[in-house]
């Protein structure tokens, strides 16, 4: 029996609270093994019992493959670990009473998976971009819900949600719940304990399990999600995916792809300081170095995560920031397009490279970065439009009060003064980042107390300039705030901020657009607001720059949810347009066939319909 | 923009009653301002954009290319549109045009140099299309300066 080729990645973590991990992770994909074991007992009882039920799962395994079917090799095996756990916890005092959960899954040759499990930890399986449990826990409510003897919503708030009814130790021979599957190419199965399940939104784990992120960053930001609802427990995972035959150009970008241009940073860098990106006069007053960081390698990382998401939200996020702080402090549009092309010729040079390294590989790449370009294009544009609608207010406005002036005989004698109030050509002195990459999102890092603090103020200052009755935007700030002083890469509490801002919003410009109108505005008083604050620059720009992120993965949040809503739309429309090509076909036809007849029928009948002519049987 | 070798334009040429099928087919899905148009307003306009298309991928022409996309820009404008909207309308033509080339690349490799070429040349459509705007914007700008330094008592 050999596994598949299936992607798999495991992670366990200790949690907020306990002092000890006594879940045990079973990975073997030699085997086609894989397990989440969640130990129970006093002292390290609990580390003994899963790890002594997970040893002995794999040696089972691993001694019986071939000699019996894969249900009965996963069910014995797993009631194998039950027995030695017993056994132990009987033969030692300081064992005694201890067990362990256990959620298995086998995967054979044939690309069929055998789950079984034994207590509260849960497979779940992830297909067609929905989540569904495949086991039931075996505790006492659970029971109770099964005979009928407890509604299913009492079971949250049951006091003995968390007793097990069933656990590998407890008895001498336990009976595990079977369950087979036929795995598909794009399936997702998830092993956890409840030290997951019990501390993150059920939507929230569908929506890191459906990323696409390689299998490893799931498990990992899983448990971060889990640590960020409380992290109450030790909390466990095991993502197994079966990822597509050949994988489409997609698939190629969203890893190859983004790894290449990653690589490549260096040489993006380089190509935007060659092409003086350092003495553009938005990064005027900041250090050549520093100028470079801020601006090319924020741009460089927005569009190595657009990559790997296939999105465009980072380096639409990333242009709006840059353009729309810059015209806020009065800056000019050649500087943004000097700064947009350099970088623009910087993402080429990277590519031409990759290009001639890997020209399959750099075709795509090509396609990709380009229309990153756009993407930003379609930022600035958003950008002119609102300013040019602005100017055009304004300029009714001061017609209006102009005729109201004249209309006064005080003013309408006014001499005409020479003076020019003209501030289009007036730049900036202090250089403006309004866009600042995060610490380090693709390594992680911390904030520094003095940006948390420079963080917290400003978004108290954007919370105070926001109309009262202005709610949705009062709670984005919160999130933003709450986003902001995670400093790490997870996306847990954006994910979560979102799904809260999103509650029950329905796909229609009246459901979701105040949503995004109100990200925007947030976006621009906490820009506002960032350069109120009284620190130094360094730091203004280091707090710019954690507001920014955050906001980037508040929107990026908000996008992924609205699309994971809109799916069966487009489902929908997908299927009406292939029903409308055939009934456009059957239309041509009939319309063909409609022809024929009146092409015939005129041969047979005059104007008025008298039949006449080939049978010659009428005159008229 | 460096012309396109024969053998590309002329399978864009090939492709393109198939783009403006699709564009028509999939407009109200791509773009607000495509959808709000009549089926002939709707082919007369995404025809003219995949025409002007095939000429400067032909000749690479970016004097022609600002001069269409200046006339486009003030005809959308004259039908309300504004900016960002005809802005999002060009790209999702050119959008779906490289989508069709992609799906050809599957019969035939130029189909994909087509693709890329279409998504560069939707990038330098983008491009002048905001330094255009870019320029309508400063030219108000200064009109409404004008406009002010002659009001001083509006000043404040």
């Amino acid at each position: 029996m050999t596994a598949p080729a299936l992607r798999v990645a495991g992670d366990s973590h200790v949690g907020k609270v306990r002092r000890t991990n006594e879940d045990s992770l079973l990975v073997e994909p030699r085997l086609g093994l894989y397990a989440v074991l969640d130990g129970m007992g006093g002292a390290k009882a609990g580390e003994v019992a899963s790890r002594m039920a997970r040893d002995t799962i794999r040696d089972f395994v691993a001694a019986r493959r071939g000699a019996l079917p894969p249900r009965q090799l996963l069910e014995q095996a797993i009631a194998a670990g039950g027995t030695a756990v017993h056994r132990a916890a009987k033969a030692s005092r300081e064992h005694h009473g201890m067990g362990t959960t256990a959620v298995a899954c086998l995967v054979t040759e044939g690309k069929r998976a055998v789950i079984g499990h034994v207590g509260d930890s849960r497979a779940y399986l992830l297909r067609g971009g929905r989540l569904q449990a495949l086991t039931r826990d075996h505790t006492i409510v659970e029971e109770l819900v099964a005979r009928g003897l407890l509604a299913p919503e009492e079971v949250a708030r049951h006091p003995h949600k968390n007793v097990l009814s069933r656990n590998l130790g407890a008895r001498s021979e336990t009976r595990v719940d079977l369950l087979e599957l036929e795995i598909q190419v794009g399936d997702r199965l998830l092993l956890c304990s409840d030290g997951l399940y019990g501390y993150a939104a059920t939507e929230a784990i569908q929506y890191l399990l459906g990323s696409g992120d390689a299998p490893d960053h799931v498990c990992r930001d899983l448990i971060e999600l889990a640590l960020r609802g409380g992290g109450g427990d030790n909390v466990s995972t095991v993502v197994i995916e079966a990822p597509g035959q050949a994988p489409t150009s997609t698939q190629v970008v969203r890893t190859n792809g983004a790894a290449a241009w990653w690589q490549k940073r260096q040489r993006f860098l380089a190509i935007a300081k060659e092409r003086g990106l350092t003495r553009n006069p938005i990064v005027r007053g900041l250090d050549p170095k520093e100028a470079l960081e801020l601006v090319a390698l924020s741009l460089c990382e927005a569009v190595f995560h657009d990559l790997e998401r296939s999105t465009g939200v980072n380096v639409w996020t990333f242009t709006q920031h840059l353009a729309g702080g810059w015209f806020e402090r009065g800056g000019d549009w050649a500087s943004i397009r000097g700064v947009i092309d350099i970088l623009g010729a910087s993402a080429r040079g990277v590519v031409d490279e990759v290009r001639a390294a890997e020209p399959q590989l750099g075709i795509l790449l090509d396609v990709a970065v380009s229309r990153a370009l756009v993407v930003a294009e379609l930022a600035l544009g958003g950008l002119l439009s609102d300013r040019l609608r602005q100017v055009d207010t304004d300029m009714i406005e001061l017609a209006s009060q102009r005729d109201t002036l004249q209309s006064i005989p005080e003013f309408s004698e006014v001499p005409e003064v020479t003076e020019s109030r003209d501030t289009s050509e007036r730049f900036v002195d202090r250089p403006t980042i309004p866009f600042l990459r995060p610490d380090r999102p693709v390594t992680g890092a911390g904030i520094s107390a003095e940006v948390l603090d420079g963080v917290h103020k400003a978004l108290t200052i954007a919370r105070a300039r926001t109309n009262p009755r202005a709610e949705l935007i009062k709670q984005v700030l919160v999130a933003l705030d709450a986003i902001a002083s995670e400093g790490s890469e997870s996306f847990g509490t954006a994910v979560l901020s979102a799904r809260e801002l999103y509650g029950v919003r329905a796909i229609d410009d009246a459901g979701v657009m105040p949503l995004f109108d109100a990200l925007d505005q947030a976006r621009i008083l906490t820009t506002a607001s960032v350069h109120q604050i009284q620190v130094p620059e360094g730091t203004r720009a280091r707090v710019l720059r954690a507001i920014s992120t955050a906001h980037q993965r508040l929107v990026g949040a908000m996008t992924g949810l609205v699309l994971e809503a809109v799916a069966p739309f487009s489902d929908r429309l997908r299927e009406a347009q292939a029903a409308t090509g055939k009934l456009r076909d059957q239309l041509a036809r009939a319309e063909r066939r409609c022809a024929d007849l009146e092409r015939r029928f005129a041969t047979v009948a005059d104007d008025d319909g008298h039949l006449w002519g080939a049978q010659g049987d009428t005159e008229p | 923009m460096a012309t396109v070798p024969p053998p590309l334009a002329r399978i864009y040429d090939a492709l393109r009653p198939r783009m403006l099928q699709r564009l028509l087919e999939l407009r109200s899905s791509l773009d607000p301002s495509l959808a709000r148009l009549d089926e002939a307003t709707a082919r007369a306009q995404i025809g003219a954009v995949l025409e002007h298309l095939g000429n400067f991928l032909a000749t690479g022409d970016l004097r022609l290319h600002r001069a269409f996309l200046q006339t486009f820009l003030a005809m959308r404008a004259a039908e309300s549109q504004s900016p960002a909207s005809v802005l999002a309308a060009l790209v999702a033509i050119g959008d779906t045009a490289a989508q069709v080339a992609q799906e050809e690349g599957a019969r035939r490799p130029e189909g994909v140099e087509l693709m890329l070429l279409l998504t560069r040349v939707t990038a330098s459509t983008a491009r002048a299309l905001n330094d255009l705007v870019a320029e309508e914007l400063e030219s108000r700008r200064r009109s409404w300066h004008d406009m002010s330094a002659h009001m001083p008592g509006l000043r404040s």
